[in-house]
């Protein structure tokens, strides 16, 4: 860890005292406080629905607080709005990056200032070298006339960084910031960031990456259902007490697996797929009742291999077998109707019909199933289905008819495994399956997939929670650089070998 | 003892659900307490025009074809996507059937009566075909609904205006005019007819796999796709239909009035869109949307009938139209905002917060 | 890392932000089509009735385009033009306003204003979906036109208009007689340099992108994006009304009943051009560009001896296919260019 730099680091360049807000009955924030000295990377850490989203909201000005101050130079606020945030130096990265897409990467750059400054005029030029300044003394290499729908996300996330630079911007705060991005990218994200701090320019990082939290961060500080658990140098955390301050409970990373039988068939055999750019020379195989970890940093390719097995873009070489016989998997219907299913990894644009009922969520993938002889819906048969699911996956909801919007993380996941279960997949491909997730209903959907296994489904997890995946996996695939490096089984099944096998 | 207790939670489900769907929803309790006020309105002010059984006959006549273009509206819109070209479908599927009777009836009057049900059905014919291109477009090809029928509407309309060279066609089968006029315990068939098929496309939309694939559609093309709905057979069974429909609304135009031109309901358009708005059509439709585009089409229908009563122009009318959708829509957006601002974002539901 | 001009000259680079370059290769490739087809086609009278008949289209193109790139849908501007163009017709008509030509221009100008002010009010502030207020504002409008103004057919324009109505910048002599080019086409060149200047050159402009492009993300940086939307359509107001009186004078008469139903003819041009329905893209070039090709297409037809009836449907199809091409190859774009954002969805929900 580098000791920060020459600016003066005894006054905090922003202060934050005893925020509370709650919106309708629930408090998100309870009193919490939080403070960022100029050259400092201070991470913000804590699961989903902890309360940072909507601490950094407070602070950028897109929300007001209902108690509690901002101080920032010494002047304390009551609320801030967005261009007082930004013209006291506040800028925030969001995880789309808030970029205009059909603008250039220079005006993209230019365009936030000239807002602050309320200018009237725009001049292209001088855009240009106002952004070609700093992307020089960033000593970054951005195509200054691309446009920015056309850029890769690591170098949209670099603009949005100038951009926040531009404006003199003494206090950065990332959301979420290495989510997208590959090993080499963090990095050279990294390396910005000393940069950043040498200017004296303070940062905030919200994040939930444990391992990247440790490596750059000064500060940690830990939210918990909108409590502030604790605030300290990062040289006291491991990853072990920052996971159990985030989540209050002791994480057990035993593993519980099943016993395959030695004659269980194949049922999924992957060999030689390959789409140029994501992955190449892809061969596994899943057997009947085993569930298979795949991991990864991102950008390995781990998601592109599931993607392809879905159908949603697909392989261009290799072969596809289930149960022995091959398939075409060139579209979503090729794989379902082959008996592959997908949790994905987003699952609120992608898993889920947020303003339908949590029923016709469940249904929604088997709709053909419940046809009558007149081409009607058998409503006997999908009330049936429907609570047999709801029942089974323990969804905790007043009605089948409640929207899947009024859902916790957790319940809304289970909706989502109930819609798949409701096909009767051969196989279940889920990425990423408890993000998002409370600790509860995290095991329970574990304990539910080993259910699965137990009947004979195959299943295959995409996750980077490494320690989930030593809980549940018969065996481990490490994805490196679009290429199975390893294979883990048995013993080699623990967190520090598959970090390790990942890394190198 | 689980047999009672599973026994207990169907029925309380399905009590649930039946109230959920009686339920004052969006769409449906707003329109029948504007209904009534209409109503309870303009027959205070003229009772002995508006009350008049004339009047309400007319009423009765003059909705269906308004509401056939409705629904079809709203089924476009429960997809997220328009249909446009409604009107200039209907007109065409009506100037069809207009010229193949002319043209039978110069050679053998006695024929063309007997061929009514061919008529319709060449009408109905013209819906579907005119629904097919507009499916391709939007389905196939992937234009934008509401571009893909910008481009429609003028090409049909076009068609429509070579077609009858400007003019107003006029040659209907007599039986057709004589249903166009006859009622059943005092209730025009044409408007039976706007009821039946309102029925018809609530089921469809609530009752068949198709239907729910239709408001899931609409509800999130993304998670649609994930879950395997066919966008593309999604989209075509949607245009397809709407498209019957207008064809219908052209049997309707014809029935009612023994006509045909290019240009007839041109400000249907507006009006149509209006109702399907008013109607409350939202992605969590359903009965509920059809019943609420039924009502609002009735509603408007009395605005309309009561405006004349009340000897106003078809321009304040036009006005009347305009000033009861934006208000009808800030209403909207209003109590759709605080709502959200009382119940709380569940934080929790995003992936990253 | 070279910090000279911008503009690398290149292919590429030919072809414009919107493909404008590939859509003034298809109207140069019509015209020599017409030209060798129809030598009458390619004759100064022909290029000043083209230049005519576009001045309106082209004034009216121009408001629709700012509210395209903003992300929305105009269809009230034809009522706008209308009421104001009519409504001071008819004031100056009774007497009521003796200022002359500019007074009646101001007059346009802040009734276009007032009623671009209320689309604003409604859209921006509530936060409606665009298309649908402005269907609603477009029967309001009419409406109130036709039952508070006046609907008389006015034959005889004031006495400051008329004038206009016959003046013309040049006249050139020609085989068959005399060519003339209209002075309005004066407004309608500066109108185009305005809106340019406007749209590259001051915030205002790149706001009205920003907003197209991403609304909420405009709001994070800082745009006040509701007064920007309310200015917005205060602009396409006056831009309507000014549109409107100026068909007026060219067509030397007034009638309440005109333009409205001719909306979706300039939508097209102005999609046609290259803009984005989704918002975001567009530019004035582009704009200019595919009102020419609706009209040089329109001009085709009745040179070739179609009639009139079919130049409805002729703009339907160039529009399909206009569209279907763009839609077409950017499903091309999307399956040859993954991005991080997800798989091929080529049809994305409708923003009414």
């Amino acid at each position: 860890m580098t000791a920060p730099s020459a600016p003066d680091t005894d006054t905090p360049v922003l202060q934050v005292r005893d925020i509370v807000k709650t919106y309708g009955g629930v408090t998100a924030l309870d009193g919490v406080s939080f403070d960022l000295y100029p050259g400092e990377v201070h991470c913000l850490a804590g699961e989903n629905g902890c309360g940072k989203s909507t601490l950094i909201k407070i602070i950028s000005g897109a929300e007001r607080p209902d108690a509690g101050e901002i101080v920032i130079d010494d002047v304390a606020h009551r609320a801030m709005n967005a261009t007082a945030a930004i013209t006291s130096g506040i800028q925030v990265i969001y995880q789309d990056f808030s970029l205009f897409g059909n603008l250039t990467v220079a005006e993209n750059i230019a365009l936030t200032s000239a807002v602050a400054e309320r200018r009237r005029l725009y001049s292209p030029s001088a855009a240009r070298k106002t952004a070609r300044r700093i992307v020089d003394e960033l000593r970054l290499n951005l195509d200054l006339d691309a446009d920015v729908s056309a850029l890769p996300v690591a170098d949209r996330q670099l603009t949005a960084i100038c951009r926040a630079v531009v404006h003199e911007a003494r206090v950065i705060i990332m959301d979420e910031p290495t989510t997208a991005l590959t090993h080499s990218e963090v990095d050279r994200l990294f390396a910005l960031v000393e940069a950043l701090r040498a200017r004296g320019v303070g940062l905030v990082f919200v994040s939930h990456k444990l391992d990247e939290v440790l490596r750059v961060a000064q500060r940690v500080t830990i939210l918990r259902s909108g409590r502030q658990v604790v605030t300290g140098p990062a040289s006291d955390f491991t990853r072990q007490s920052i996971s159990e301050s985030m989540t209050g409970r002791e994480i057990s990373e035993e593993r519980l697996v099943s016993e395959l039988s030695a004659d269980a068939s194949v049922v999924l055999d992957v060999k030689g797929l390959g789409r140029p750019g994501a992955f190449e020379a892809v061969s596994f195989s899943v057997r009947e009742g085993e569930i298979l970890g795949v991991t990864g940093l991102l950008g390995s390719g781990r998601t592109e291999i599931a993607e392809a097995l879905f159908g949603v873009r697909p392989a261009v070489s290799g072969t596809v077998k289930v149960d022995g016989k091959p398939v075409r998997l060139r579209s979503i219907q090729d794989a379902i109707a082959a008996g592959i299913g997908y949790v994905p990894e987003d699952r609120l644009t992608q898993g889920l019909f947020m303003d339908r009922a949590i029923g016709d969520n469940i249904i929604a993938g088997s709709l053909d199933q419940y046809r009558t002889r007149w081409g009607t819906l058998d409503n006997g048969k999908t009330r049936k289905t429907i609570r047999a699911l709801f029942d089974r996956l323990r969804i905790n909801a007043p009605r089948v008819a409640a929207p899947v919007r009024s859902l916790s993380g957790g319940n809304a996941q289970r909706v989502v495994l109930a819609k798949w279960l409701a096909i009767r997949p051969r196989i279940l491909i889920l990425n990423g399956p408890t993000v998002g997730v409370d600790v509860g209903s995290k095991e329970d959907i574990l304990e539910i997939l080993r259910e699965e296994a137990a009947e004979g489904r195959s299943i295959i997890v995409i996750s980077d929670d490494v320690p989930e995946l030593v809980a549940a996996c018969h065996r481990v695939l490490v994805v490196r650089q679009g290429r199975i490096s390893h294979t883990l089984e048995n013993d080699d099944i623990n967190v520090d070998i598959i970090l390790e096998r990942m890394a190198a | 003892m689980t047999g009672l207790r599973q026994l207990n939670d169907d029925l309380g489900t399905r009590t649930s659900e039946l109230i959920e769907r009686l339920h004052v929803s969006r769409g449906t309790g707003r329109m029948l307490v504007l209904l009534v006020v209409a109503f309870v309105f303009f027959a205070a002010l003229r009772p002995n025009v508006f009350l008049s059984t004339l009047n309400l006959q007319n009423l009765a006549l003059s909705a269906p074809e308004i509401g056939v273009l409705a629904i079809a509206m709203m089924l476009a819109m429960l997809t997220g996507g328009i249909d446009l070209s409604l009107v200039n479908i209907a007109n065409l599927s009506a100037i069809t059937m207009s010229t193949l009777y002319t043209t039978i009836h110069g050679s053998n009057p006695a024929l063309a009566e007997q061929l009514v049900p061919v008529l319709v059905l060449a009408g109905l014919g013209v819906g579907l075909l005119g629904g097919a291109i507009n499916a391709v477009l939007v389905a196939y090809v992937g234009i934008t609904p509401i571009l893909a029928t910008l481009g429609t509407m003028q090409i049909y309309n076009g068609l429509a205006v070579v077609w009858t060279g400007g003019r107003t066609l006029y040659g209907s089968p007599a039986t057709l005019t004589n249903l166009g006029q006859a009622t059943v315990a005092g209730i025009p068939i044409l408007f039976l007819v706007f009821i039946l098929t309102a029925v018809l496309v609530a089921l469809l939309i609530n009752r068949t796999p198709i239907g729910l694939k239709i408001q899931l559609e609409g509800s999130n093309p993304m998670a649609a796709m994930y879950s395997g709905i066919r966008s593309r057979s999604v989209l075509t069974s949607t245009y397809l239909v709407t498209g019957l429909l207008g064809g219908l609304a052209g049997v309707l135009f014809i029935a009612r009035n023994p006509s045909a031109s290019a240009d007839y309901g041109a400000s249907y358009v507006l009006l149509v869109i209006v109702i399907a708005v008013l109607g409350g059509t939202n992605p969590t439709g359903g009965f509920a949307t059809v019943l609420g585009v039924v009502l609002a089409t009735l509603t408007l229908q009395i605005v309309a009938s009561g405006f004349t009563a009340l000897r106003l122009s078809a321009y304040q009318y036009a006005i009347a139209q305009g000033v009861i959708l934006i208000l009808v829509m800030i209403a909207d957006q209003v109590t759709w905002r605080r709502r959200r601002q009382r119940r709380p974002r569940p934080a929790a539901l995003a992936p990253h917060s | 890392m070279n910090d000279s001009s911008p503009q690398r000259f290149s292919i590429p680079n030919l072809r414009g932000p919107n493909n404008e370059g590939i859509l003034a290769l298809i109207l140069l490739g019509l015209i020599i089509v017409m030209s060798l087809l129809n030598p009458v086609f390619f004759s100064v009278s022909t290029l000043f009735a083209i230049v005519r008949s576009s001045i309106v289209p082209l004034i009216f193109a121009l408001g629709v385009l700012l509210v395209i790139i903003s992300g929305g849908i105009d269809v009230s501007f034809a009522a706008i033009a209308i009421f104001a163009g009519y409504t001071t017709v008819a004031a100056f008509g009774s007497g009521a306003f003796g200022t002359g030509l500019v007074g009646a221009v101001l007059l346009a100008l802040a009734i276009g204003a007032a009623l671009g002010l209320i689309n604003g009010v409604v859209i921006a502030r509530f936060r409606l979906p665009t298309l649908i207020v402005t269907l609603g504002t477009q029967g309001i409008f009419k409406g109130a036109l036709l039952t508070f103004v006046g609907s008389r057919f006015i034959a005889d324009l004031p006495q400051a208009i008329a004038g206009l109505s016959t003046t013309n910048l040049m006249s050139v002599a020609t085989a068959s007689g005399r060519a003339y080019l209209h002075v309005m086409v004066i407004p309608a060149v500066l109108l185009c340099c305005a809106m340019a200047w406007m749209l590259h050159r001051t915030m205002f402009g790149r706001a009205i992108y920003a907003i197209g492009d991403d609304a909420e993300a405009a709001r994070r940086a800082g745009f006040r994006v509701v007064r920007t939307q309310i200015l917005l359509y205060v602009l396409v107001g006056m831009t309507a009304a000014l549109g409107g009186l100026i068909y007026i004078i060219m067509g030397r008469s007034a009638s309440p009943q005109n333009l409205v139903g001719t909306e979706l003819d300039i939508i097209a041009a102005v999609v046609l051009g290259g803009a984005s329905i989704f918002g975001g893209r567009g530019s004035v070039l582009g704009t200019i560009l595919g009102v020419l090709l609706v009209q040089v297409i329109g001009n085709s037809l009745i040179l070739a001896g179609v009639p009139s009836a079919w130049q409805r449907a002729a703009v339907g199809a160039l529009l399909v296919i206009g569209v279907g091409v763009q839609a077409v190859s950017a499903k091309r774009r999307r399956r040859r260019q993954p991005s991080a954002d997800g798989p091929d969805l080529t049809r994305e929900a409708m923003t009414v």
